[in-house]
């Protein structure tokens, strides 16, 4: 399957430029399948833009699935009347799913517990198949935790796609966000035996700098392409499942003690 | 000390840069304006700054705005800066000593303190007042030494569009107008604002910036507690106790004015508005 990352920079609360950016590059990809960042409909830094701003989004999610074969993107779901949560769109053939964000991060510079509700892990651990692959999807600081992706690739994901909108922070000797990352999606790939494919945000929204630089590492724990920096930008590659078969062969992904997650559960 | 200031200016330069001008670039565009319009004293944050708006647009205006209590070292390497990044067509001089003078008749006082951030708040008329009329953004040149300190001028070089330095430290902002090219005698001069005559800010404070900077990095970035941040930089506690007082009673500064809430949704404490309204 030939996937697509389309990095780019949302325009915070303007659904109808989004929409619009997100109709063009779904029209001129010649990729299987097309990821987009977090929230790619509306924009991250909402703040109380959000309660103004998701009828609109949902009804924006329509039109992008009448209009595409395989396409992954963010907005907010309504799940009932007043609960809110960070989703995102799998829209495969016409036919589209939600999935959410489990852990929402409340710190430093982020409150998302303010506006969202988190997902269920119980109920809301999906995994699609298209042209072949079996993939699932996270977002951004579920990445962060080891559980998500581990119950996908479990579950049974050749690959994981990770919509995301990182902002800058912390000034160290270079972008040590970015090494941050790079470092989480080789580790989620080697320990899993996965396709792992990161797709930031980028661009300005309030105080904050979504820095882009948006990648995807094989199974082998190799960077396979990189997005620029502080540019929107569209990378392409080809998720093998030979490259899986390979990854697992020489790795101890089937050793799973499910004893750890027992001990885990009673911390 | 130095292993802290060590870790302080251990950042990458190209990076913070190539990020600043990045963003002043496009928070120009994003908010409708064709360029951006600074003041220029000759000190290394308005220079620092100065350079990075060349380098984000073609479209910026420079004011050199002295009062007689400016160094007239500091119109030189304000002069420098301009010809440094070939500005000679791109900005005015003005000088503020007149309209100061007014206010003085007006007011009948001699405080310096008063007189020094009356001259702050004319620079800020005079920028808003081209920025106007050239539809440009105000660049602030503020850091973030000062910054904490409370060490500016409320709605005078306080009031700006943007502060694209504003979380540097001054000694980082010395790092990086090195790595811009500026000439060492303007990275190294001692910081003052020159509202009045022999005015440093190192003077006023009593401590040189690396111990501020120091002491600033290891209670902001690091939440050390005052006693281990003396007794890891081997400075008098007081020291420290001051600095940490100066950012504590400077909050107000850099704030909005308050809004005493009554409604379900007041402005600032509820109302939580992105600024990037469309």
């Amino acid at each position: 399957m030939d996937i697509e990352l389309a990095q780019i920079r949302p325009k915070l609360g303007d659904v109808e430029y989004n929409l619009e950016k997100h109709l063009e590059i779904i029209q001129t990809s010649s990729a299987d399948c097309i990821i987009f960042p977090e929230l790619s409909l509306t924009g991250y830094v909402l703040r109380d833009l959000v309660y103004e701003v998701f009828k609109e989004a949902e009804k924006a999610v329509t039109k992008i699935v009448d209009n595409s074969k395989c396409v992954i993107f963010g907005t907010i779901k309504e799940v009932r009347s007043g609960i809110l949560r960070n989703s995102a769109v799998i829209s495969i053939e016409g036919n589209y799913d939600y999935i959410y964000k489990f852990y929402l991060p409340t710190y430093g510079l982020f409150e998302e517990r303010r506006y969202f509700q988190p997902g269920d892990p119980l109920s809301d651990v999906k995994i699609f198949k298209y042209k072949g692959i079996n993939f699932g999807v996270v977002i951004c600081e579920d990445a962060w935790h080891p559980e998500p992706i581990e119950a996908l690739a479990l579950k049974g994901a050749d690959a994981v796609f990770i919509p995301a909108s990182s902002p800058m922070r912390r000034l160290e000797e270079n972008l040590l966000i970015e090494n941050n990352w790079e470092s989480l999606i080789k580790a989620h790939s080697l320990m899993y035996g996965i396709w792992t494919a990161f797709v930031n945000a980028v661009g300005s929204q309030e105080e904050e700098y979504f820095w882009g630089g948006s990648m995807v590492s094989s199974p082998q724990g190799t960077i396979k392409v990189r997005a620029r920096k502080f540019e929107e930008d569209r990378i392409f590659t080809k998720i093998d499942l030979e490259d899986v078969r390979k990854a697992r062969f020489f790795s101890s992904f089937r050793d799973h003690n499910r004893d750890f997650h027992r001990l885990l559960s009673n911390l | 000390m130095q292993s802290v200031l060590q870790e302080l200016k251990n950042v990458n330069y190209s990076v913070i840069s190539e990020y600043i001008i990045r963003r002043i670039s496009e928070y120009i565009t994003e908010s409708g304006k064709n360029g951006g319009i600074i003041g220029l004293s000759g000190g290394i944050d308005s220079s620092v700054t100065t350079v990075l708006l060349s380098k984000a647009t073609q479209n910026y205006f420079i004011l050199l705005m002295p009062s007689s209590s400016t160094p007239q070292k500091d119109m030189e390497d304000a002069k420098k800066i301009i010809n440094m990044i070939g500005a000679n067509n791109k900005y005015k001089i003005i000088n503020i000593d007149t309209i100061l003078e007014s206010f003085k008749n007006e007011i009948k006082t001699n405080d310096k303190l008063v007189l020094g951030n009356i001259k702050a708040r004319i620079r800020m008329i005079l920028l808003y007042a081209y920025s106007q009329i050239m539809n440009y953004l105000v660049i602030g040149t503020g850091d973030k030494s000062e910054l904490l300190l409370g060490y500016f001028t409320k709605y005078g070089d306080g009031g700006v569009d943007i502060l694209p330095i504003g979380d540097l430290y001054k000694t980082q902002v010395r790092e990086l107008g090195r790595y811009l090219g500026l000439p060492e005698d303007i990275v190294t001069k001692p910081s003052s604002p020159a509202l009045w005559e022999g005015q440093t800010a190192e003077g006023e404070l009593g401590v040189s910036y690396d111990i501020i900077d120091a002491v600033l990095y290891l209670r902001v970035e690091k939440m050390m507690d005052i006693d281990s941040i003396a007794k890891e930089l081997q400075i008098n506690v007081d020291i420290v106790r001051k600095i940490d007082r100066m950012v504590k009673t400077s909050q107000h500064k850099r704030l909005p004015p308050e809004i005493f809430r009554l409604s379900g949704r007041a402005i600032n404490s509820d109302w939580r508005y992105p600024r990037e309204w469309i």
